[in-house]
Parts: C-alpha cells; sequence; structure tokens
C-alpha cells in the first residue's frame, strides 16, 4: 500500500492534467487552476528542502572538522544572513511612517510655502513635475519654495535609484494662502527582499559570482577547442566544418568580408540544422508523452523509489 | 611549467602536452584587446532578428504587451542590451507592458530595470535618431507581477488565468482589479503580443509549449546564445514570429533599433574571441594529424 | 546624482574583487576562488529560501490558511510530507505522495504541451510544400509581403502602390516615393538572387525559388533520415543504414551550428564581465565613482599577491596524506573540470 496509494495519487492527478487540455468545462478548469497553484507550492517547498539538505550535509563536516571546514562556516554563514536580512523586520510592530506634514498659518497674506526637511543628505525631493533635487541642494536653496493656493500639490522624497532599500514618502498637500506646510521625513530603511541590505547582498556578492562563474567557460571552451576538438571521422569534419562556418557567419567581420558567411549562417540554421532540431524535438516529444502516460499510467515507478 | 626534456620530443607531441594556461592568457588577450582597440566592424541584422523587430514595430499605441523575463545575472550580457532595445521600442510606440517573471533570480534584475529603463527616459547613446523616450507610470503604463515558482506549472497556469496566478495582486500589493490597464487582460491570450526574454529553462521552448500552441498566441523571444539553434525550429514553423539569439542578436536589434551600445560593442570583440577558438580548432587538429602520420610512419 | 553612499561603493569594489576571485581559479583552485565560490553558494542558498517564501509559500499556502481556505491543508500536508522524507529515512516513504504528484502533474502538462507544440505544429511545418513558390508581390497579401523580410512601412507602400499600378521589376520597390533612406536602404541590402529578396519575391505568380525548393527538400529529406537514425527497432544495414548515415551528418552540421553559438555565448558571458568592470553598464556618474578599471588592478594585485603567499606556505609545509584534489596545470584537466569543461570546485 506504500507505494500504491501514491500511484493512484499520480494517476489521478494526470489524468486531470492532461483531460483538461480536452475538456472545456469550467469547472475542470478550476480544478486545474486550484492543482497548478499546488504544483508550484510544492516547487517552491522542495527549495527548502534543498536548503535543509545543504545544512545536513555541511554542519557534520564543520562539526568533525574536516578540509576545508571554514569555507562550509563561510558558506552557512551567509546564507543565514541572507535569509535574516530578507526578513521584513521594518514591518514588524506596524508600519513607521516616513515623514508627516503640518500645516500652521505663515505670518501675512503670502503665498503658501512647503518646506521640507529630509534626514538623509542623499534624498532627492520632488515637487510637482519639477525635476528632483537632492536634500542637500534643497537645503542651500533655503529648504522650502512657494507653491498655488487651493491646488493639490504632490511632494514626493525618495533616494535616488542607485541607492536601493529604502521607502519613498508621497503626499499631496492643499494649502491656501498664507498657510505653511512642514514636511519632516526620515526616510525607514527597508529589509527583505527588497530591502537595504539583501539587495546590497544580491548585487555585490550573487550577480557578480553567478555572471563570472559562467563567465570562466569562455576559456574552458577554447581549451576544450585546442585539446579535444579532433575530426577524427568525417560526421566530426561535418561538426567542425559548420561549427566554423557558423562562427565567421555570425561574427561582424565575416558579414564585412562577404556577404555570403552570415548567408550561409542563415542557411544553415534554417535547413540542417532545423532539420536535426526538429527530428530531435518530435522524438523527444513522442518519448516524453509516452513516458508521461507510464508515470501517469502507474507503469513508471522508479520515481518513488525502491520498497 | 616545462618540461625538461622538451627538446627530445617531436613539436607535435610537446604542444599536446603544452599548460591549457596558455590558451587561457590566449583568450584573455583577444578579449581585452578589443576593449582597447576597438574595431567597430559593421552588420547587418539577420531575418530573424528583423521578424522580431517588425512584428513589434507593427503594434498600435496602446497595444498592451506581456513581457517574461526570465533570466539572471549570468545572461545579462547577452539579454540586458536586448531588453533596453525592447524599452525603448516599445514605450516610444506608447505600448503598455506586463511584467513578470518565472526565474528566482530575476526580481532584483527586473525591479532595476523597472526603475532605471521604464520609470524612467531611457537615455539615447551615440547618434540615435529616434522618438523621445518618457518615463512611464507604475500600474497606469506598466505592471509588475512578480515572481512565481512553478515553471511549466506556472506557464500554463498564466496561460488559464493570470491574474488567479499572481493572486489578483501586482507586486507591490495593489489589486489587479483596481488597475484600469490589467481590465480584460485575464488570460494570456488577451494581450497582444507575448515577448519572452529567456536565458533557459523555463524560458522560450516552455511557453511555445504551454501556451502559444494551446492558446495560439503572436510570440517573440529573444534567447541566449547556447539556445538559439534549439528555437529556430519554432521560428521556421511559425510559432515564434522572431527570435533574437544570443549577444549578436541583441546587437542586430539595437541597430534596428537605433541605439547602439554594450552589445554592439560585444559584438565587435566577438570577432577575436572567434579568432581564437578557430585557430585553436584548426591548430589542434594539424597537430592531431601530424602525430598521427608520425605514429603511422612509426607502425610502418 | 551626487555621492555614491560609502557602503555602496565599497560593495562594487568588492563585487569586482570576487570577479577576480574566482577568474583566478583559471590558474588553479585557491583560496580566493574558494572563499568566493562559499560565499556565492551561501547567499544563492539565503536568497532562493527568501524569494520563495515570500513569492509563492506566503501567498499561496501561508495567506490562504489564513483566509481560512482550508483546502490549502492539502499542499500544506505533501510539504510537510516531503520535508519529512528530507529528515528521516525511517519514514521517508510518505515522500511519495508529493513526489507523485508533482512527476504526475507535470507529466501531463508536458504530454499537452509537447503534443501540439513539438508534435503537431512541427509535424505540421515538415509537411509543407516543397516546392518554394516566389511571393508575388503583386497579388500577395499582407502577411506574405510581411514574410518576405520587409519593414511594414515598405509592405504598406508595396499595397499602395500596386494599386495604382502594378510593379514590373522588383528594383521598383527601393524606388518607392515616400520610403525613408533607411528603408531605401535596406530593400536595396536585401537583393539578391540566392538566398536574397529576388530568390523570394517576384513580380507575376508561379514562379519558383529552385534554391529555396532544394533547401525544403533537403529539410524534408534531413528530417526523415534523422528520425531514421533514432529508430533503433530495426537494424541500421543497407539503404536504412546509408539513409541514416545521412541523417548523423544532418545532425552533426545542425550540433556544429549549436558549437557555434556555444562559443559565441560563452563569449560573451566574459565580454560581459570586462563591461561591468570597465564599468560600461552602470551609469556613468556610478562608474567615475567606482573607477572599476584600477580597482581590478588592485585586486589582481592583491590576490596574486595572496596566491605567491599561499603557494610559499603550501610548500614549505610537510607534506599531507593522499592528495585531495588535483589543483596544478598539466594534469589536473579531468580534476579541475567536468567533461563539460566547467570548474567543480569543492563545496558540496
Amino acid at each position: 500500500m506504500k507505494k500504491q496509494l501514491p500511484i493512484i495519487l499520480g494517476m489521478v492527478i494526470g489524468i486531470i492534467a492532461v483531460a483538461e487540455f480536452y475538456v472545456p468545462a469550467s469547472g475542470m478548469r478550476g480544478i486545474k487552476t486550484t492543482l497548478e497553484g499546488w504544483a508550484l507550492v510544492l516547487a517552491a517547498a522542495a527549495f527548502v528542502l534543498g536548503a535543509i539538505n545543504i545544512v545536513q550535509v555541511n554542519y557534520p563536516k564543520i562539526r568533525r572538522m574536516e578540509p576545508d571546514w571554514p569555507y562550509k562556516v563561510v558558506l552557512l554563514a551567509c546564507a543565514a544572513v541572507m535569509m535574516l536580512t530578507g526578513v521584513a523586520w521594518h514591518t514588524f510592530g506596524g508600519e513607521r511612517a516616513n515623514g508627516s506634514v503640518k500645516i500652521a498659518m505663515g505670518g501675512g497674506a503670502t503665498a503658501p510655502m512647503i518646506k521640507i526637511s529630509a534626514a538623509r543628505d542623499l534624498a532627492l525631493i520632488q515637487i510637482g513635475n519639477d525635476a528632483p533635487l537632492d536634500a542637500a541642494t534643497w537645503r542651500k536653496q533655503g529648504g522650502q519654495v512657494a507653491v498655488k493656493a487651493e491646488v493639490e500639490t504632490p511632494v514626493r522624497v525618495f533616494m535616488p535609484p542607485e541607492v536601493k532599500g529604502y521607502e519613498e514618502y508621497n503626499a499631496t498637500i492643499l494649502l491656501h494662502a498664507g498657510e505653511v506646510a512642514t514636511v519632516k521625513t526620515d526616510l525607514v530603511m527597508r529589509w527583505g527582499k527588497e530591502g537595504r541590505v539583501h539587495t546590497w547582498l544580491y548585487d555585490h556578492i550573487f550577480a557578480p559570482c553567478n555572471a563570472t562563474m559562467f563567465a570562466l567557460l569562455a576559456f574552458f571552451i577554447a581549451s576544450a577547442a585546442f585539446r579535444a576538438f579532433r575530426m577524427r571521422n568525417t560526421e566530426a569534419a561535418l561538426l567542425l566544418g559548420s561549427a566554423i562556418l557558423v562562427m565567421i557567419g555570425s561574427a561582424p567581420v565575416g558579414g564585412y568580408i562577404s556577404d555570403f558567411f552570415p548567408d550561409l549562417r542563415n542557411w544553415i540554421l534554417s535547413i540542417p540544422n532545423n532539420a536535426g532540431r526538429r527530428a530531435i524535438m518530435i522524438g523527444a516529444a513522442l518519448g516524453a508523452v509516452v513516458t508521461g502516460l507510464r508515470v501517469i499510467l502507474g507503469l513508471e515507478r522508479s520515481h518513488l523509489g525502491s520498497d | 611549467m616545462a618540461d625538461s626534456s622538451n627538446e627530445k620530443l617531436h613539436w607535435s607531441v610537446r604542444l599536446q602536452r603544452f599548460d591549457r594556461r596558455w590558451v587561457f592568457l590566449a583568450m584573455a588577450v583577444a578579449i581585452l584587446v578589443p576593449f582597447i582597440l576597438p574595431c567597430n566592424v559593421p552588420y547587418k541584422a539577420s531575418p530573424m532578428v528583423k521578424s522580431l523587430y517588425y512584428t513589434i514595430e507593427e503594434l498600435e499605441p496602446g497595444d498592451e504587451v506581456f513581457v517574461s523575463l526570465d533570466y539572471d545575472p549570468a545572461s545579462m550580457p547577452e539579454l540586458q542590451p536586448f531588453l533596453e532595445a525592447l524599452m525603448l521600442q516599445l514605450k516610444r510606440k506608447n505600448i503598455k507592458m506586463v511584467f513578470a517573471t518565472t526565474w528566482y533570480s530575476a526580481p532584483p534584475l527586473v525591479q532595476r530595470d523597472i526603475s532605471e529603463l521604464v520609470e524612467r527616459p531611457i537615455e539615447p547613446t551615440g547618434a540615435y535618431g529616434g522618438l523621445p523616450d518618457r518615463a512611464y507610470v507604475k500600474n497606469k503604463d506598466f505592471v509588475w507581477l512578480g515572481f512565481r515558482e512553478g515553471r511549466e506549472a506556472v506557464i500554463s497556469a498564466m496561460g488559464n488565468d493570470l491574474w488567479a496566478t499572481f493572486d489578483n495582486r501586482a507586486d507591490d500589493g495593489t489589486p489587479l482589479s483596481q488597475i484600469p490597464m490589467m481590465q480584460g487582460y485575464k488570460q494570456l491570450k488577451d494581450f497582444d503580443l507575448v515577448i519572452v526574454v529567456g536565458a533557459g529553462y523555463p524560458g522560450v521552448k516552455e511557453y511555445v509549449q504551454q501556451v502559444q500552441a494551446r492558446y495560439n498566441l503572436r510570440m517573440v523571444g529573444a534567447c541566449t546564445a547556447v539556445s538559439t539553434t534549439e528555437y529556430t525550429p519554432y521560428y521556421q514553423a511559425g510559432q515564434l514570429l522572431g527570435l533574437a539569439g544570443g549577444m549578436a542578436g541583441s546587437a542586430e536589434y539595437e541597430m534596428l533599433v537605433g541605439r547602439k551600445a554594450t552589445a554592439a560593442q560585444g559584438n565587435d570583440v566577438l570577432n577575436a574571441g572567434y579568432l581564437v577558438v578557430i585557430l585553436a580548432i584548426i591548430f589542434g587538429n594539424i597537430i592531431y594529424f601530424v602525430s598521427r602520420k608520425r605514429k603511422g610512419g612509426a607502425v610502418r | 546624482m551626487s555621492t555614491l553612499p560609502l557602503v555602496d561603493l565599497l560593495g562594487y569594489w568588492l563585487g569586482i574583487f570576487l570577479t577576480l576571485s574566482i577568474l583566478s581559479f583559471l590558474y588553479k583552485d585557491n583560496p580566493f576562488y574558494k572563499l568566493a565560490e562559499h560565499a556565492f553558494i551561501g547567499i544563492s542558498i539565503g536568497y532562493i529560501i527568501i524569494q520563495q517564501y515570500y513569492n509563492t509559500l506566503r501567498p499561496k499556502l501561508v495567506g490562504e490558511l489564513g483566509m481560512g481556505h482550508w483546502l490549502a491543508l492539502i499542499p500544506l500536508a505533501l510539504v510537510l510530507m516531503m520535508i519529512v522524507k528530507g529528515l528521516s529515512q525511517r519514514f521517508g516513504w510518505v515522500g511519495r505522495y508529493p513526489l507523485a504528484f508533482v512527476v504526475a502533474f507535470y507529466a501531463g502538462l508536458q504530454i499537452n504541451g509537447v503534443t501540439s507544440a513539438d508534435i503537431g505544429k512541427q509535424v505540421e511545418r515538415a509537411m509543407a510544400d516543397p516546392v518554394d513558390y516566389k511571393t508575388d508581390v503583386n497579388t500577395a497579401d499582407r502577411g506574405e509581403l510581411f514574410s518576405l523580410g520587409l519593414p511594414p512601412a515598405v509592405v504598406d507602400g508595396i499595397i499602395k502602390q500596386r494599386a495604382q499600378k502594378p510593379f514590373t521589376s522588383l528594383g521598383q520597390i527601393a524606388d518607392m516615393p515616400d520610403l525613408s533612406a533607411a528603408n531605401r536602404a535596406d530593400v536595396r541590402g536585401s537583393r539578391g538572387p540566392i538566398v536574397g529578396l529576388d530568390s523570394h519575391a517576384s513580380i507575376e505568380p508561379g514562379r519558383v525559388n529552385a534554391f529555396g525548393t532544394f533547401s525544403q527538400i533537403l529539410l524534408f529529406l534531413g528530417l526523415i533520415a534523422a528520425l531514421i537514425y533514432f529508430y533503433f527497432s530495426v537494424e541500421h544495414k543497407g539503404v536504412i543504414g546509408k539513409v541514416s548515415r545521412f541523417g548523423v551528418w544532418i545532425l552533426m552540421i545542425g550540433f556544429g551550428a549549436s558549437f557555434g553559438y556555444t562559443v559565441m555565448g560563452r563569449l560573451a558571458l566574459m565580454i560581459g564581465r570586462i563591461q561591468e568592470i570597465r564599468g560600461d553598464t552602470m551609469p556613468s556618474a556610478v562608474a567615475d565613482q567606482v573607477h572599476g578599471p584600477w580597482v581590478a588592478l588592485a585586486s589582481i594585485i592583491i590576490i596574486v599577491g595572496g596566491i605567491v603567499a599561499w603557494e610559499l606556505l603550501r610548500s614549505d609545509a610537510p607534506p599531507a596524506g593522499p592528495a585531495q584534489g588535483g589543483d596544478d596545470g598539466d594534469d589536473s584537466d579531468d580534476a579541475d573540470a567536468n567533461s563539460n569543461g566547467e570548474p567543480v570546485g569543492s563545496a558540496s
């Protein structure tokens, strides 16, 4: 029974997933939508399981002080820091306001004024559709501006796009003649997946490392081309000949020498490449259909493990 | 690195054994030199990229497109230039955009692209002769739906019910029912064009398999060079109306849009890189044939 | 913008340093590379967990349960079963349920997806008429004219012009009034007898594109030959053997094209790193503050110095036990890189 019930479950789910395509009833679509949501949850949870597994594998190595164990400490520490900074701590205990507006009468029947003070020097201050000014320049210009009476004036205080992870302050102020609005802002530094620290770690550790890991391949492909690609037979010669012609056709210098090379590249892509790819696609698709049906019908059980 | 008995070995044997780090160095020099001494070799757009460009040009102002940005930092050199040119072409035609992603590593990149390319006018580079760009307003001109894990399932779900896939909210929490530009756009087939910028799996192929064929969507794609040859059958069968593959495809597209930038610069550098690989293949085979002939002579 | 905050400036410098640390692997596996690699893996894990939780698990599981949608208990149960499988060998059998669900569901999606896209549409295209007729510009509809690869403005011009007077030569297309200089140049540049406009278009119906027809026939025959190669229920001897061999040749030409594009892809990745270090991919105001090339030079000096010191320390240290993984030059190809030529570090 330990295997029978999961097989039956798979059969039901698989039949619904296939049949929905052919059964236009809205109930069927609703069931599939629900199942899709569950599949998304499971797919996401699989990553959580992967993280648990990483800890399960690396922690014993640290405890036993196996070779390179300090690097495992770095690994787990970085994972912990990234997870902790990804929690939206700033929302715990209620959201903090990014600013406040106080309106009071100024002296005399003067044009209404908006005074803005920003706690962060790099913050940009924008009144209406005017170009934003940084807080330091705003202060130098007096820290206030006259606006039209009886007209709603939008005020926006935000950090420059290069400095991510801060809230922004938006307000729409309606002033009468002689009134002065004093706006004080202190933009909250966000935590969480769009927070300052989390984004910093992504931009300056994850992104460069991710890109560079793959960039190493540029060198390895040149090394492989020199050491491993041998024209041992007709097939290998065709492969390498085609590769060289496509590379020449793709390079700007190939087109500069003659239109023949890019045209040849386009022809190779359209005809022999498509012929082979189509055959692989059709073959793989037939295989996928057969394997899928075997899984759904319970004939294929290897993914369920042994008893 | 040197072998003290080198002088006793035939040059073909020595070259077969020599340290691959010299090849790495040759490649490094080949990539760096064009940055210092650019050649700016002119190039033409291929039919697939032209077709992509013209398909987007056929859109009317006010049309709405769905853009799936499925990439990561590693694929940015190939796809980011395409994306910049794409945003320019769409914005200058006043096309509304709905963004989503199925890659977990994409959201910060998408948010950066939105703030730099969508919410601000894109700066022209060089002698740009096109219409000036403008800043788009969130939830009025564009919507960012966010990321959902699930690969084929999430793509199928978007084709089935886009709103439910994203829990009826944009990424910033705004209910989709309160966003005017989302009204009437509940499935992917409601959009005038689906644009997939895909770095791998899931990407262009999964969109074609799960939704293009089923809903007969108008779809174009941009992909990394590695995947290009896999997707050309879809272009030939009309399932994709255009395809920009790799840095070369992005450079061609930049040229058509009229804003040559990093892909055009990179395309120039590709000349030298290709030369190193082609020479490596040729020399490697010369060494192979010479040593094979020597061994054949020794046996005789 | 005025000045980048110091923490962001340090961030850019750290990114450049990590980039070069990883590139130092090209010399040999070393502590700088290992540190960068492990930091990267750790940051990736933390990042993925946060993304998956906030984007999927929270709205679709926690949120649903919070709103009292008790049907969400089913995916919760499946998730817990999956976690039990990971943590316990004794109760690992419960993990079969979520596995059965996911595998069967995705199998169902795949069946529908590949049937229509990879079989249906591709076979339909393969069965297209092999005779490649040229498009008659005087009678073709808009879609057919568009498929010639002409700009939309030129297509519109053709439709407008031929209504007044049919074309008597293809050269008249480029001479149409009201065409922009770019479009005119585009049309003139696309002319060509074998693969250009002249091979696909004509001014009268029924003309055949000879090279195009040959290509379509080759496309069809190549497809059949490659499919026969993959059919292993019959021995590949005699005629079948020869056709199968031709199929292999077609496949090899396609794989060669793939290799050519793969080279482009790999080169682009490295080109992108150089562009980032130079500051070409960031706003100029930021690049001017980061001074990427100088930081790169400083990083290279630090890394080279560090590796030299590490090598000296290693050579002075007493010999350890059996070797732990090759990281030297000549003989380390297989130890340093797997069959795809990708680096294999020491992280689990």
